[in-house]
């Protein structure tokens, strides 16, 4: 354990949900992005997070929503197969907004305990000052 | 140690032997050694140049836009404030005894 424990943690913690925005951010892109029904759907990125035994969190992975999405009668769309169907995400506009909410005030939080962390360290070094 | 008045009232007060583990014991007749405080101030400096370079070298990436993440940055860069201002501190400390003992009536 070292010194500056503490600013490594919330960093860690800062990574992983910076990581997170980032996923949500691109399925949030590919909210309407449509396929051939004869290709896999675009696939939503949801993150895997995994403590740390030092302390801390990392990211342990990505797993991927499923490719089978849903079928969408549109037969203008220029993707769309004779019968008028194209493949969509069965991504979910509600769900990925309250996750983005979650993970913005997660990285917040991360920053929280930095600032307390360099307020204790500050407080440290008062001691013993005339 | 015993202390008969409060023994008295049927107080039996704790006692309490420091035991050091061996290998503090052992550090600190070396601390005590004559280039104990020496190395250990500049072992503080090494440990501050480090932190600083590496704040550093995330600023220059930041200006250049190699940045991956900004908390990256500020975290090296707080950590080396607060490397500083430790190191600041020891030094302070250390001139100030030096001048308490350079005072001393001999």
């Amino acid at each position: 354990m070292g010194a500056f424990d503490t600013l490594r943690i919330a960093g860690s913690g800062l990574g992983m949900h910076q990581t997170w925005l980032d996923m949500l951010g691109h399925n949030l892109a590919n909210v309407n992005t449509a396929r051939r029904t004869d290709q896999p759907a675009f696939q939503a990125q949801m993150l895997i997070a995994e403590s740390q035994a030092g302390g801390g969190v990392r990211v342990d992975g990505v797993a991927l929503s499923d490719p089978e999405g849903r079928l969408v009668h549109d037969p203008t769309h220029p993707l769309a197969d004779e019968e008028g169907y194209v493949r969509m995400s069965e991504l979910d506009l509600a769900s990925q907004m309250s996750q983005l909410i979650m993970a913005q005030r997660g990285y917040q939080a991360s920053v929280q305990v930095t600032k307390h962390a360099q307020e204790s360290y500050g407080a440290a070094l008062q001691i013993g000052r005339g | 140690m015993s202390v008969s008045g409060i023994e008295a009232l049927g107080f039996t007060p704790a006692t309490f032997s420091p035991t050091l583990p061996a290998d503090v014991s052992s550090a600190r007749s070396e601390a005590v050694g004559s280039s104990g405080f020496a190395d250990l101030v500049l072992d503080g400096i090494d440990r501050l140049e480090s932190v600083q370079h590496r704040a550093d070298a995330l600023s220059v990436q930041a200006a250049t836009g190699d940045l991956g993440a900004i908390h990256d940055y500020t975290i090296a860069a707080s950590e080396a404030a607060v490397t500083t201002q430790l190191t600041v501190a020891l030094r302070n400390k250390a001139v100030e005894a030096f001048t308490e003992i350079m005072r001393m009536q001999v």
